[in-house]
């Protein structure tokens, strides 16, 4: 027979201060997890979202990013040669001709520190390869205006980047280019991007060459023979699965995930320590009453059970509280400088089931290993002598 | 006072489970303190050997990564035609590199040989290693970390895979690998040998650009003065320029990633508190235990100052020792332990510093005060008579 819950609860009011102080332990634990994970899970998600596994990137040999890559005409005129492209609506290839470079413009925080953002120059085609780019507010711009479309997250985290505003850019940062769209692709790492025409783009940055081309296959087997036949001698450039680009990228993430492990680790140590403390505490209050319900019937494994719910109880309610607290910062957007691209990826801290999930198992680790050793004691309190003390 | 230190140890080892359980509950938070400042007090260091060194950094105004023409050296170098005031002007481009079949990237900056010695004294290059660095034009000083990442020593040959045109392998010879520079990452190697690649392999590519040129100056008036003069004297021109310290150059870079140091200070502080609360429970817990002992105390005619201070100085010494222990542990861990070689972005090494690990055990203190503060106020402002009309 197990003993009431509502035996622990009225124990845990016991000894409010204690109770109270393990749980905002247990509740600060959580709350660091949470938020911790939440950056690896906001970058990971933002790049999950990038790219599709139709669509293949080509970059130069030994280019690590698209920022130094550079594609001669030659080269590109090569690539078009490829089997396999799909056509757009218009009978036309559906291959994008890409040219990236990057601007400083300020965050629009108190510091107003500046943060390299990316550029892409694209013709029309690169609407139809990357689909998920669609405007949300305003128009695309006209090919051959001085105009740009930015990314959402861009807009929301970079200074003057709203419909109308202007931003200079160019090899000496004098053309000044409108605002006139706000695209959103769900996420993914082109929203913390500015697009804009090519042929403006390449010519106010004074370059002759495409820094990356992507390319819509007809359909998702295409890839292998496709990608064998770009990084073969034929036309000897390198071309991955856009997926397994950004999935590359996201490797980065994983530095976080370990520097979390690390640090939680630790912590819990320390709080598993802090619950056993208070357990203990409870368990030696307690001795009479423990001896009590040896006498009446209670088996050890009920007083077990008993002191691990109560230490699960605080622990469980703290890490709801924990969890509730982390979600006030999900959503709010940070951004990063990947060491790959040298451009600032934007994204937005999130809560996921996951990392709940996770928070609760460490919750009740920690309840249930803080807990078992006193448990174990109070279980061993010898009935006679305790009731003697009567 | 010899009776009150055995009555000190006599608390302390009355519960040792207890006593044992709050060390570590202190002494665990002190551990993640001391990890996190010495990443933040690394990179201190690292930004203020930047300042110390009386360098500008010249990058161009509309994005660090618009390159420069390489013949911006000899305009600079005309401010000071003497060559007192503006010692050297060192271009730089950076290339970074792969090896074959590594994801690592071999962070390479390639810069005019004979400026860069000259601006870069911090460097402490020996004799033979500055003379083999200027006469070999495929030599490369690498990054101690790089060298022990990779495993590569002096004498070596490397190949490298720049990532930028040309992209097509590059042997160097190994002829330093910058034992006493702060920077433990950044490789360098020659600009003419990397251009010459570039002209031969990828003619179509830019050359003779840079990304950014460092000059060492005389003094820190001079620093301050080429500043603004550098700036004036490109403006209007293509490509202007944006001349700043080393210092915020760099600092620039390190806000952009992660904005580490800010984060780990709001770690360590989280961290700090989570410590207190566990104090706090342990000292309140100590204090209910031993209610009727400080009543009895009371009454027999020590004075509330006087059991003030024991619950003081018993929470003082339980967190100190916590604190001391939470504080060692990572410095012997990291400096005599295969963990020394856990590498950290930026500054490679965590080196602890003996400051980091006295600033922690302050801090234990003042978890160890701030936790008896209330129970230590219950018992002296405890009336004996309600006291003993509790006990048992």
């Amino acid at each position: 027979m197990a003993l009431p819950l509502y035996y622990n609860w009225r124990n845990l009011r016991v000894r409010k201060l204690s109770s109270a102080l393990t749980f905002i332990v247990v509740a600060v634990l959580v709350l660091v997890l949470c938020v911790l994970l939440s950056f690896a899970a906001g970058i990971r998600a933002s790049l999950a979202a990038s790219g599709w596994s139709r669509n293949l990137l080509v970059l130069k040999p030994g280019a690590t990013a698209e920022s130094t890559s550079i594609i001669t005409p030659d080269e590109y005129g090569r690539v078009v040669q490829a089997h396999d492209i799909a056509r757009g609506p218009d009978g036309e290839l559906l291959i994008s001709q890409e040219l990236c470079t990057q601007t400083s413009i300020p965050r629009r925080n108190a510091a107003r520190n500046l943060a390299n953002v990316a550029i892409r120059g694209v013709d029309a085609t690169a609407f139809l390869v990357h689909p998920e780019v669609r405007i949300v507010e305003g128009r695309r711009f006209e090919p051959g205006q001085l105009e740009i479309v930015v990314g959402k997250a861009a807009r929301d985290r970079f200074e003057n980047l709203r419909i109308g505003g202007e931003v200079r850019l160019g090899r000496q940062a004098n053309r000044v280019y409108r605002v006139v769209g706000v695209f959103d692709t769900g996420g993914g790492a082109f929203d913390s991007e500015i697009w804009g025409p090519r042929a403006q783009i390449s010519d106010s940055y004074n370059r002759r060459f495409i820094s990356s081309a992507a390319l819509r296959l007809n359909d998702d087997l295409a890839a292998t023979g496709t990608i064998a036949y770009i990084n073969g001698p034929a036309v000897a450039l390198e071309s991955k699965r856009e997926t397994d680009y950004y999935a590359e990228l996201a490797k980065k993430t994983r530095e976080i995930v370990f520097l979390t492990t690390i640090l939680i680790i630790i912590m819990s140590i320390g709080a598993a320590f802090a619950v056993a403390n208070t357990m203990y505490a409870a368990v030696d209050g307690r001795r009479r009453e423990i001896a009590m319900l040896r006498t009446i019937g209670f088996s050890k494994a009920a007083i077990i059970t008993s002191f691990v719910t109560e230490s699960l109880l605080i622990c469980v309610v703290a890490c709801a509280v924990g969890v509730a607290a982390s979600l006030l910062f999900a959503g709010s957007r940070q951004d990063f400088l990947s060491d790959m691209t040298w451009t600032v990826l934007a994204y937005e801290l999130r809560i996921t089931p996951g990392i709940a999930a996770t928070a609760l198992a460490l919750a009740c680790a920690v309840g249930v290993l803080g807990a078992l050793a006193p448990a174990v004691r109070a279980s061993r309190v010898r009935v006679i002598e305790a009731l003697r003390k009567v | 006072m010899h009776l009150r230190l055995i009555y000190l140890y006599r608390n302390l080892t009355r519960n040792p489970l207890r006593t044992c359980l709050t060390c570590a509950a202190v002494g665990l938070p002190m551990v993640i303190y001391v990890l996190s400042s010495a990443v933040i007090v690394g990179m201190e260091k690292f930004l203020d050997n930047s300042a110390k060194q009386l360098r500008l950094a010249v990058a161009h105004k509309a994005s660090i990564v618009n390159p420069l023409p390489d013949g911006y050296a000899r305009k600079i170098q005309s401010l000071d035609p003497t060559g007192t005031r503006l010692t050297a002007v060192c271009g730089m481009r950076w290339i970074g590199g792969k090896i074959e079949n590594d994801p690592r990237l071999v962070s390479t900056v390639a810069v005019d040989a004979e400026p860069f010695v000259n601006a870069f004294p911090d460097y402490q290059l020996t004799p033979a290693e500055k003379d083999a660095w200027l006469k070999d034009r495929q030599a490369i000083i690498l990054g101690r970390g790089t060298a022990a990442q990779f495993g590569w020593n002096v004498g070596d040959r490397i190949t490298l895979r720049p990532s930028l045109p040309p992209y097509t392998p590059m042997e160097f010879h190994v002829v330093s690998t910058a034992d006493k520079a702060t920077d433990p990452l950044t490789n360098w190697c020659h600009r003419t040998y990397f251009e010459e690649e570039l002209k031969k392999q990828y003619p179509e590519a830019p050359q003779n650009m840079v990304s950014f040129f460092f000059i060492k100056c005389a003094s820190r008036q001079d620093l301050d003065r080429f500043r603004i003069q550098i700036d004036d004297l490109f403006k209007g021109s293509i490509d202007e320029t944006k001349t700043q310290d080393e210092k915020a150059f760099m600092n620039e870079y390190i806000t952009q990633q992660f904005n580490l140091p800010r984060n780990l200070a709001i770690l360590s502080a989280v961290t700090v508190f989570v410590a207190i609360m566990a104090a706090t429970n342990t000292m309140s817990m100590n204090f209910r235990d031993r209610f009727n002992e400080y009543a009895t105390l009371k009454a027999i005619g020590f004075g509330g100052g006087y059991v003030f201070s024991l619950i003081q100085t018993e929470s003082l010494g339980l967190c100190l020792v916590g604190g001391a222990i939470g504080a060692l542990a990572p410095y012997a861990a990291f400096r005599f332990t295969p963990l020394r070689n856990v590498t950290v972005p930026l500054i490679q090494h965590l080196e602890i510093q003996p400051i980091v690990c006295a600033y922690a055990i302050g801090i234990a203190g003042a978890i160890g005060v701030i936790a008896a503060v209330w129970p230590a106020v219950q018992a002296f402002r405890m009336k004996v008579v309600t006291a003993l009309r509790n006990l048992e």
